[in-house]
């Protein structure tokens, strides 16, 4: 039974998991390039002035962001769906017919964005060019595409799941994705009221990067920690639970942060406040949650190793996945938590609300969270589908990691410095004014910040092609234990 | 087998999650049927009784507008004054209004404004905020933005910037020309003139007092 | 239940830095305690290290009260921060006995 965690030969659900994954990496690719294009706006603004403004560069660049990270879930669910299970996917042929719809999908609307860009204020417009929603421009044709091709994958996981062996972390996924692809519909209607456009809006983001997404890395973690260094199943899923109870718990009314400014009623301050404040709590939980169980197993190990029968089971059987995944919870509590924290409470977020700090948050918190645990899943699916037994860290897999996290990084604290100018200057001062903000912008602190995050971007880019050499080339290298 | 504990249960946890996950989403859907009927938009007869709404109607364009210090809030809310011409008219009926604010809607969507400004504090961060925009003294009888596109009024300077962005620059940075019509400009500026109107709590705190702020010089 | 008060009070200007570094110091502390009890329980680092534990609580639970006060904030939000301080304080505790709890019943 364990060498079935260790191979997608012959799987086709874990076949399709990897063309899920290769897109997903040509995406994140795409995501980085156009990043580069608006930061270089910021420190060059005449850059490709009136041919690729920063608004379609930015928006290529959040919505190829949401997408890699959908193709990258979905490609990871169908790589542990026959582990967990214990069967192939059911209606594996229509999940690989909807990849390819969801692929064309993806690639009309990306070209539309880039040819057609704007289009005159009428309802046409919102069908056939994109909606103008950060986040969620698709057009509301691809909306309709995006909901079959989810619901079809759903369908996928819920017949898998009952048809074969129903396991917690299995059983957390079907809930989680179905709510997963049921809050995308509070996203798909048009209202002349922006603030039941924004109220509704929310219900999509929020509930998607703090409540639904969050959940879905804890079930990803547990199968993660199972797979690579053989933590005990009752163990890990008791701590899913645990942790299912927490995000839900916190991260659902904690959406009151997001409704503060935005025509709400005033009693959303408590609400989003308190919950809020009890965000941070569960990633905590899933920091102490990998460092408990890789304290145990490695415990365990030197224990056994001293009595002169170690188990094998007990060894980390992928050490870049599980570099990327002790990252994640690292990544998670730090640019969730912290950067999430001290600037939430409404007292605070007055000032804060809608400067970089909001885009210092957004980088590391997207990045922490979600990309570093979905390329862990990566190169657990490179060591399935290579026959790897133990997968090892080559020069590559080190320097994609050091790179790509340290430049993120770079780039938060970049962002920070200058959403701290923007604070005292633009909002505290000068009111915010459309002369307070360019009076913040001008600034000294604040124009350094934007070209070290020029830089940091680029040190995150080479991070990635250090990251792409080494997916293509791992798999073959002799160094691994086969 | 050692004897079963409750807190080493997994059906125990699985049902606290389904419990609490069910607590917080039913609390949440309450909270949005409250919110949702007081940010649901005011009407034309609500303007003229002087209610107060969080969301007025579109025939707010017929009235001054103005941000001022509640004391019993402890922060600034829009206020909606005497009549106000609008485009030369203060008479727009509710459907009038109504059509142009739904242009400006779509306007503020299909321009892709939200990339490159925040709204309501949402969006990207390369351009002024523009919640209060309409409120902005720059655009004002003496504003050096009004004085740039050389219009009498406020609505007249708006729109002719949303037509020609690039004619008038106001930093290195600069807004593109994004093929607005006369038409969409007078939609959006009828929408912006709407969300200045909008009770967003205090914010932006402080908005335009440059002069007067508590932190101002 | 409205904090009448709680946006009258602006913040100070130079009170702005020290309030974001405390509140970052709220979660970095408290990662300190959460982290070194866990090492400590699960035999990573020495039994003597556990008081370092709980002095980072304290540090954590002053920060909070910094960050509280430098943001003027209302008495239910004061309530919150207290809740989430104690919460803070019980967590580990909480998470290590069940845990041992699952690990004597799956290792005997």
């Amino acid at each position: 039974m364990a060498s079935n965690h260790l191979t997608g030969i012959g799987s086709e659900s874990k076949q399709l998991a990897t063309w899920y994954f290769t897109f997903a990496i040509i995406l994140f690719g795409a995501q980085l390039l156009f990043g580069l294009v608006a930061a270089i706006q910021y420190v060059m603004p005449g850059f490709l002035f009136e041919l690729l403004d920063f608004s379609v560069a930015r928006m290529i660049h959040i919505n190829a962001l949401v997408v890699w990270m959908v193709f990258a879930m979905f490609g990871s669910v169908y790589w542990l769906l026959p582990d967990e299970t214990g069967i192939e996917t059911v209606g594996i042929k229509i999940g690989k017919l909807l990849y390819w719809v969801f692929v064309a999908a993806i690639v009309v609307v990306v070209l539309v964005y880039l040819i057609v860009q704007v289009g005159p204020a009428d309802e046409m417009s919102i069908w056939f060019i994109h909606e103008g929603r950060e986040y969620i421009e698709a057009p509301r044709w691809a909306d309709w595409g995006i909901v079959v091709v989810a619901l079809g994958f759903v369908a996928n996981l819920f017949m898998t799941g009952i048809k074969g062996k129903q396991t917690g972390i299995v059983t957390v996924l079907m809930a989680d994705m179905l709510a997963f692809a049921g809050l995308y519909l509070a996203g798909m209607f048009f209202t002349d009221n922006i603030s039941v456009d924004q109220y509704w809006w929310w219900w999509v983001i929020h509930l998607w990067v703090e409540a639904t997404w969050e959940v879905f890395v804890g079930a990803l973690a547990a199968y993660a920690l199972i797979t690579i260094i053989g933590a005990k199943r009752q163990v890990v899923e008791m701590w899913l639970w645990i942790e299912v109870a927490m995000l839900f718990g916190s991260g659902i009314l904690g959406m009151g942060h997001h409704y503060f400014w935005i025509g709400t009623p005033e009693y959303w301050w408590e609400i989003g406040a308190l919950f809020s404040a009890l965000e941070p709590l569960p990633l905590v939980a899933m920091f102490i949650h990998v460092l408990y169980d890789w304290g145990k197993e490695t415990g365990l190990q030197m224990a056994e190793g001293a009595e002169g029968h170690a188990i094998a089971g007990h060894t980390i059987t992928n050490k870049p996945a599980f570099t990327w995944i002790v990252l994640n919870a690292f990544g998670n509590f730090l640019g969730a938590g912290i950067w999430g924290f001290f600037h939430t409470l409404p007292q605070v977020n007055l000032y804060t609300h809608g400067t970089q700090f909001t885009s210092a948050h957004g980088h590391l918190a997207f990045f922490g969270a979600y990309a570093t645990i979905l390329i862990g899943m990566m190169y657990l699916a490179i060591q399935g589908t290579n026959g790897i037994k133990v997968l090892k860290h080559t020069k590559s897999s080190i320097a994609g990691i050091w790179m790509i996290a340290g430049g993120v990084m770079g780039m938060g604290i970049a962002l920070t410095i200058a959403g701290y100018v923007q604070v005292l200057v633009s909002r505290a001062q000068m009111g915010a004014t459309w002369a307070g903000y360019f009076d913040g912008q001008s600034g000294m602190w604040f124009s350094q910040a934007m070209d070290w995050r020029l830089i940091m971007g680029v040190v995150t880019f080479l991070g990635f092609a250090f990251l792409i050499k080494d997916f293509l080339s791992t798999g073959k290298n002799p160094v691994h234990e086969r | 087998m050692a004897k079963k504990s409750v807190w080493s249960d997994n059906r125990f946890w699985q049902r606290s999650a389904a419990w609490v996950t069910g607590f917080a989403s039913i609390l949440l859907i309450w909270l949005t049927f409250d919110t949702s009927v007081q940010i649901a938009m005011g009407t034309d007869a609500d303007l003229q009784n002087g209610v107060t709404k969080r969301v007025p109607g579109p025939t707010v364009i017929n009235y001054k507008i103005t941000y001022e210090m509640s004391t019993a809030r402890g922060h600034e809310v829009p206020v909606i004054g005497e009549k106000e011409l609008f485009f030369g008219r203060d008479d727009y009926s509710e459907e009038e209004a109504g059509a142009l604010l739904h242009l400006g809607k779509l306007g503020s969507q299909t321009k892709n404004c939200m990339n490159c400004h925040t709204l309501l504090g949402n969006g990207a961060y390369y351009a002024p905020d523009l919640t209060k925009a309409w409120l902005d003294p720059a655009w004002g009888p003496e504003g050096s933005m009004q004085a740039m596109t050389g219009k009498e009024t406020k609505e007249e300077a708006m729109a002719e910037f949303l037509q020609h962005p690039s004619t008038y620059p106001t930093h290195a940075r600069m807004m593109p020309n994004l093929g607005i019509t006369a038409e969409e400009a007078k939609g959006l500026v009828a929408f912006l003139k709407h969300m200045s109107s909008i009770d967003t709590n205090g914010f932006p705190r402080n908005f335009g007092k440059i002069k007067g702020a508590v932190h101002g010089k | 239940m409205i904090e009448e008060v709680a946006m009258r009070q602006d913040i100070l200007l130079d009170d702005f830095l020290p309030l974001f570094v405390s509140s970052s110091l709220v979660l970095v502390f408290g990662g300190f305690y959460v982290g070194i009890y866990t090492a400590v329980k699960v035999n990573l680092l020495k039994k003597w290290t556990m008081p370092l534990a709980y002095i980072f609580w304290m540090l954590a639970s002053y920060c909070l009260y910094l960050m509280g006060s430098l943001m003027h904030v209302g008495d239910f939000t004061a309530k919150a921060l207290v809740v989430a301080a104690i919460g803070l304080l019980l967590l580990p505790h909480a998470v290590y006995y069940m845990q041992h709890h699952v690990h004597e019943e799956n290792e005997h």
